[in-house]
């Protein structure tokens, strides 16, 4: 849908974003990762048209966006900010018409969806007296006025409780149902990340250093996956296991409490399964986990 | 009314949108409801004491009036222009709505422009209301003498507010950091209402009859307050007292027609100025 190619920004003699290329797929919810000053920022308003690359180019379904079409794309474009105050004396329903007038779109258009996310009342009332929460709720609304195929969400859950959170979530998985929606995702809390996205990619230093599922990002930096073993009562105490393990090539081997743990190599998964299937006698349960998101992320970083 | 009976208003223009909201927020918070009070007193307080230095109390002509007005005008109106347009960057940059707009398919002339509407509607009503309402008890009080003088002034006070706002907003996209904005305004404020008139004798006296009095007026058309002073004036065949120039000649093209041009090159200027610099800027 969206393709960068080699975009790189300049901001005086600094690099914010280096040579970054990557395409948004339709309809897929890609998260993008990265620390303070990873230039995860600028990347984002250079996908809203907020600020011009220095170098490289932008694609939109295969045709490069020249200066003209900026403003057609960003007919397709919604957008939650992080960070959004709103107008104080503005009622809630006031301040989606603005934007709706603003951004072509109507509230008509979501109706349900704006009734998910604040009632009537809450509406009413001036955004001043609105929670942080209430808000995000808002800025979610907005961001949808325009019915985009492209949503861009910069720490959508920041100041959300957990209801809050799990309904942004479903409003988006709905969207998603009833449309193509490409969601972009870009946020701090890498488990909520980890469990909504299709693909991520993950800055570093102004540079794109990963983009893929999780499978493959896990894959290509050859992190090994997490076995623990609750060993059987009475037992050899794991000891048994832990010889299999150790001749199979499992490293960073523990046993304590009950629990013998241990990271296998990926490419010995199935090998080493097998093994340990053998001796059903020494062990109640076990679990095999890929790395976190926050594995692969530390493991770029 | 329930939330799912609730039929919503339509949208409108971007520009409507914008000029709406920033008139209704100014009528909201009172600022339009102020000002006129404002200037209705200060109409009503210069009209009746005005002359009180002489011993007499009572409302005076209108002629007499517009020139006392014009002394004061000069320095409020700008100065409230420039608050007002001052912060229209900086405010949406600090709440964060400006990269709304921004990524929002709307276009730099219709957010500069629909901002500006209502801002010059928020400082035009004022003015109208507060200078034309005393100005129908004056009328009342002292007849129609100057009244065309007076209709001059209110019309060029609205035009004074609409040139110093559209400076304004140029200072606003000109600066990103508020603090820089509010220095540059103050600056401005002071340059136009009082330093560029002392620079003007000034260089008047050191370069010793040099500058001939007809270079000296077309130097005064290059400030907006100078050329709204005249023009008022004008009005009121009262070249004598404007700022001593009882003994310079006025050329002849110096008719209301130019000064009324000169005055909406002011307006359009800065604005345009402005468009372009915040296209340039914050539009990619």
């Amino acid at each position: 849908m969206l393709k960068f190619e080699r975009v790189t920004k300049y901001y005086g003699e600094i690099k914010a974003v280096e040579e970054v290329s990557f395409e948004l797929l339709e309809g897929e919810m890609f998260g993008l990762a990265g620390p303070n000053g990873s230039g995860k920022s600028t990347l984002l308003k250079i996908m809203l048209g907020l600020i011009r690359p220095t170098e490289g180019q932008i694609l939109v379904n295969g045709v490069q966006l020249k200066d003209k079409d900026w403003r057609e794309f960003r007919g397709i474009i919604g957008y939650m900010p992080e960070r959004v105050s709103f107008y104080d004396n503005l009622t809630g329903i006031e301040t989606l018409e603005l934007f709706a007038s603003i951004k072509g779109g109507s509230l008509n258009n979501i109706k349900d969806i704006i009734q998910r996310l604040l009632t009537s009342d809450v509406l009413a009332r001036k955004v001043g007296t609105y929670s942080k929460g209430m808000r995000q709720r808002l800025n979610l609304a907005q961001a949808l006025l325009n019915d985009p195929s492209l949503l861009v969400l910069d720490e959508p859950t920041s100041g959300l409780d957990p209801i809050g959170t799990r309904l942004l979530y479903d409003i988006l998985d709905a969207v998603r149902q009833r449309k193509k929606l490409t969601v972009v995702l870009s946020s701090h809390m890498l488990a909520e990340v980890e469990e909504k996205v299709n693909r991520v990619g993950i800055m570093k230093s102004g540079i794109l250093k990963a983009v893929g599922t999780l499978d493959e990002l896990y894959r290509g930096l050859n992190l090994p996956l997490k076995l623990i073993i609750i060993v059987t009562e009475g037992g050899s105490q794991g000891e048994v296991l832990w010889e299999i393990l150790k001749n199979e090539g499992a490293v960073n081997i523990t046993y304590g409490s009950g629990q013998l743990t241990a990271e296998l190599p990926v490419e010995n998964k199935l090998k080493m399964l097998a093994s340990i299937l053998e001796q059903k006698d020494q062990f109640v349960d076990f679990t095999l986990r890929q790395p976190s998101l926050e594995e692969v992320f530390f493991g770029i970083h | 009314m329930a939330f799912t009976e609730q039929a919503y208003k339509g949208t409108t223009t971007p520009f409507k949108a914008l000029a709406h909201k920033e008139f209704s927020d100014r009528l909201k918070n009172r600022w339009v409801a102020a000002i006129t009070v404002g200037f209705a007193l200060l109409t009503i307080v210069v009209a009746y004491f005005g002359s009180a230095a002489s011993g007499v109390v009572s409302f005076r002509n209108m002629g007499a009036t517009v020139a006392s007005l014009t002394s004061l005008v000069v320095y409020f109106i700008p100065m409230l222009a420039l608050t007002l347009g001052g912060g229209v960057i900086a405010d949406e940059r600090d709440r964060h709505t400006l990269d709304l707009y921004l990524s929002a398919p709307i276009t730099a002339a219709e957010f500069i422009l629909g901002k500006y509407a209502g801002l010059a509607v928020s400082l035009a009503v004022p003015s109208l209301l507060g200078f034309s309402i005393p100005g129908l008890i004056l009328l009342v009080k002292s007849g129609f003498g100057s009244f065309g003088s007076y209709v001059v002034f209110v019309v060029n006070s609205v035009a004074l507010g609409m040139v110093f706002l559209s400076i304004s907003f140029l200072t606003s996209v000109m600066f990103y950091e508020r603090s820089k904005v509010i220095g540059f305004t103050v600056l401005v404020w002071l340059f136009f209402t009082i330093v560029y008139d002392l620079g003007l004798v000034g260089m008047l006296i050191v370069t010793k009859g040099a500058m001939t009095p007809a270079m000296f007026v077309v130097m005064l058309l290059l400030n907006p307050v100078d050329v709204y002073r005249i023009l008022n004036f004008t009005t009121i065949g009262e070249y004598s007292v404007l700022m001593g120039l009882s003994s310079v000649d006025i050329p002849g093209f110096i008719r209301p027609s130019v000064l009324w041009a000169v005055t909406a090159m002011w307006i359009t200027a800065p604005l345009l100025a402005s468009y372009y610099l915040f296209k340039k800027r914050y539009m990619a």
